[in-house]
């Protein structure tokens, strides 16, 4: 995590379902009723950076306050459909930054299966921006769709492939012209 | 302090490494010896033939007082034979074909004996191993001997292309270079992007994807690609690299581990 | 003693500036190119530089003589005989200079654009390195007792003090004051524009509360190309017991793509160069 970086900062901000495991006094504000307390077993989505400091707690001895579940972005349902075919799933819409997500979540489980599902979908994706981002006419068809599901990391490689072609492009241009 | 290039050359960068390549070209005027920061210039004199850099024999053709030779590999006969070992054959149906030997390197093509590579020494007196844009293979020797297959140069696209754009008339069948030029891009531009999919292996530490043969402009134009997608990998993938080394340490840490166990697992060839 | 050493040797000596001029012109390049193709700031070649900028002085010296000269023959009738070839000399010599030139702007600013992103990283490096036990000690004391820290703490304070640093490595003398004097301008104007305002514990610029640090300094897990120059160069990586395991062997004339701490030894070592 890197401390100017406005993108590992966003991240921190996207929502994780947990539960509590104790009943907290006072904490009823993080469910919107302020000075209520939060009863153990309710279900809240907390914010990553929240979330991970609340479970981590628990390891280090004191009583477990809440569990963590995986995000919807990463649930069983979405892993079917990227193993399916990647690349008619809108990252975008799970999670704007779905593999900085998926990174800390894995620093937290211990899922290979997602590890190796994921890995898969991004170099099919990847294989996919590539072929988009040399297309000198834009994006067309199907190609607008795609590139609009791109989640953040996806659409700064697209901008890295297509800002390299160009320049080469512009440099044999300007060859040609000289 | 704002700098306006991304890391790694540009395109433009390269195009300006790649003038540094020696070409040959016959004088057609009379110049004496210069000493220039990159190095001295031979004195020209009609019509032997001379070595120079390619920015200084642009300089000069522009202005018509020098004819420059094309280089050994672009004429419409080698870069067929090119064009033939990257679509055809075996060997290379996802490498590309073999780049220009380095100093004390035998040919790719005929296995010799070990390569020892030839140091010079620089002022410091540390040794120094020339690569390109510094080695003579733009420059045209004479005809090579029988059987030695061609080869493109690390800055091929570059040269054809700035030959082709200022001294078409120096070329043998210009028109045909260019379509075949045009032709060996397209074949080794979709075996760069079939690589994706083994670019795990250069994530893991220790590990690496082979590119030899890739040219310069190639190379720059795909980098900012490559290296996104495998930062990317190697993040994904970094809980389980833990879970591996942590399942290493603790083999090697029983005894049990045998030293060789996996130490071809990493290497891919692209 | 190796053959090669002895051969080197007598290279080095007398009469061996031409061919010198061509390898230092190579090696700049080299280094300019490895220096836009990793993200930290790689060690300072001085001897290079030196030598370079006293060519590049040398040749400008060189060019406004022969400049003089040519609008000396100008005024005399007989220019043309005199050095038909006078002009076309100037323009490759200007050419040359302005290319070589060109590479030397573009390294230092490549340079200070590392420098200025990453200049608590590197102060903060260069500070730790020259830790004298007998100075270190009394200085460290007066920075905690000496002004109370509720009232005259501002972010200047953090920029850590180079004042006696000997050893610049991996920058310049030059690098290392504009650096220093970079970081101050901006903890001064963080302070007076925002900064000020916080309570003082928050004034830092090298604070680490909440386990991310505010130092932050160059990626050295990203990822490079490489062309093997060597017979046989493994890439490395850090052993799971701290020492360092070798991974794929490259070889000579092959272009990878690896990690760069992978091969940053042998980089060091000019048995591989980067692309």
């Amino acid at each position: 995590m890197s401390y100017y970086d406005i993108d590992s900062i966003l991240t921190d901000a996207q929502k994780l379902p947990c539960t509590f495991e104790l009943e907290v006094p006072g904490l009823g504000v993080l469910e919107g009723n302020p000075g209520e307390d939060i009863k153990a077993g309710t279900r809240i989505d907390l914010p990553l950076w929240l979330g991970e400091m609340l479970s981590i707690a628990a390891r280090i001895g004191t009583s477990r306050l809440v569990t963590l579940d995986m995000p919807e972005a990463l649930s069983e349902r979405v892993m079917n459909a990227l193993k399916a075919d990647p690349r008619t799933v809108d990252l975008r819409a799970l999670a704007p930054h779905f593999y900085n997500l998926s990174e800390r979540i894995l620093e937290l489980f211990e899922e290979e299966e997602l590890v190796d599902v994921l890995t898969d979908t991004f170099k099919r994706r990847a294989a996919e921006i590539a072929d988009q981002a040399h297309n000198p006419r834009g994006a067309v068809g199907d190609g607008v769709e795609f590139l609009r599901g791109l989640d953040e990391t996806e659409r700064q490689l697209f901008r890295a492939a297509h800002d390299r072609a160009k320049a080469m492009r512009i440099w044999a241009g300007e060859a040609k012209r000289k | 302090m704002a700098f306006p290039f991304p890391q790694g050359i540009a395109p433009s960068e390269i195009a300006f490494l790649a003038e540094m390549e020696m070409v040959t070209i016959v004088p057609r005027q009379r110049l004496e010896g210069l000493e220039l920061l990159g190095g001295p210039v031979e004195p020209l004199a009609p019509p032997r033939r001379a070595s120079l850099p390619l920015w200084l024999a642009l300089l000069l053709k522009r202005q018509r007082r020098a004819n420059i030779i094309p280089p050994t590999w672009l004429h419409p006969e080698p870069l067929s034979l090119i064009l033939e070992v990257e679509s055809q054959h075996q060997d290379y149906k996802h490498a590309f074909s073999p780049p220009p030997p380095l100093p004390g390197q035998p040919s790719m093509h005929e296995p010799g004996p070990e390569p020892t590579a030839r140091p010079q020494y620089t002022p410091d007196g540390e040794k120094y191993f020339a690569a390109p844009p510094f080695l003579p293979h733009n420059t045209a020797q004479a005809r090579t001997s029988s059987g030695e297959v061609p080869a493109l140069p690390y800055h091929w696209i570059e040269v054809g292309n700035m030959l082709l754009d200022a001294a078409s008339d120096d070329l043998m069948d210009p028109d045909q270079i260019r379509r075949l030029l045009k032709d060996l891009r397209e074949v080794r531009m979709s075996k760069m992007r079939a690589g994706v999919d083994v670019l795990d292996a250069a994530a893991t530490g220790g590990g690496g994807v082979a590119l030899t043969g890739v040219g310069a402009m190639e190379l720059g134009e795909e980098r900012g690609f490559l290296t996104g997608v495998v930062d990317n990998l190697r993040k994904i993938g970094a809980s389980k690299e833990q879970a591996r080394r942590e399942q290493l340490a603790e083999q090697r840490a029983n005894g049990g581990y045998n030293g060789t166990q996996d130490e071809e697992e990493d290497y891919m060839e692209f | 003693m190796d053959i090669d050493d002895i051969l080197a040797s007598v290279d080095r000596g007398a009469g061996a500036s031409t061919e010198s001029t061509a390898i230092d012109h190579q090696l700049l390049t080299r280094f300019w190119v490895a220096e836009r193709a990793v993200s930290e700031v790689l060690p300072w070649p001085a001897p290079l530089m030196e030598r370079m900028m006293d060519r590049v002085r040398l040749q400008i010296e060189t060019i406004e003589d022969l400049a003089a000269s040519s609008a000396d023959t100008d005024l005399s009738t007989k220019q043309h005989t005199h050095n038909p070839n006078l002009n076309l000399r100037l323009s490759i010599l200007q050419t040359d200079l302005a290319r070589t030139q060109y590479i030397i702007r573009s390294l230092l600013r490549q340079r200070l654009s590392k420098l200025t992103k990453h200049s608590m990283h590197y102060l903060v490096k260069l500070a730790s390195r020259n830790k004298n036990p007998l100075s270190q000690t009394p200085s460290q004391s007066q920075s905690q007792s000496q002004p109370p820290p509720s009232q005259a703490l501002s972010p200047e304070d953090s920029v850590p003090d180079i004042s006696q640093v000997t050893d610049y490595a991996p920058l310049s003398a030059q690098e290392c004051a504009f650096v220093h004097a970079h970081q101050t301008l901006l903890a001064g104007h963080y302070g007076g524009s925002f900064m000020g305002a916080f309570p003082p514990q928050l004034r830092r610029l090298d604070d680490n509360a909440g386990g991310t640090s505010m130092v932050q300094g160059p990626d050295m897990k990203e990822v490079v190309f490489v062309r093997c120059l060597k017979y046989e160069v493994p890439v490395v990586v850090e052993g799971v017991d701290g020492g360092e395991d070798l991974g794929v062997i490259m070889r000579m004339g092959d272009v990878w793509v690896v990690l760069w701490e992978g091969v940053r030894n042998a980089w060091m070592k000019g048995e591989v160069e980067l692309l």
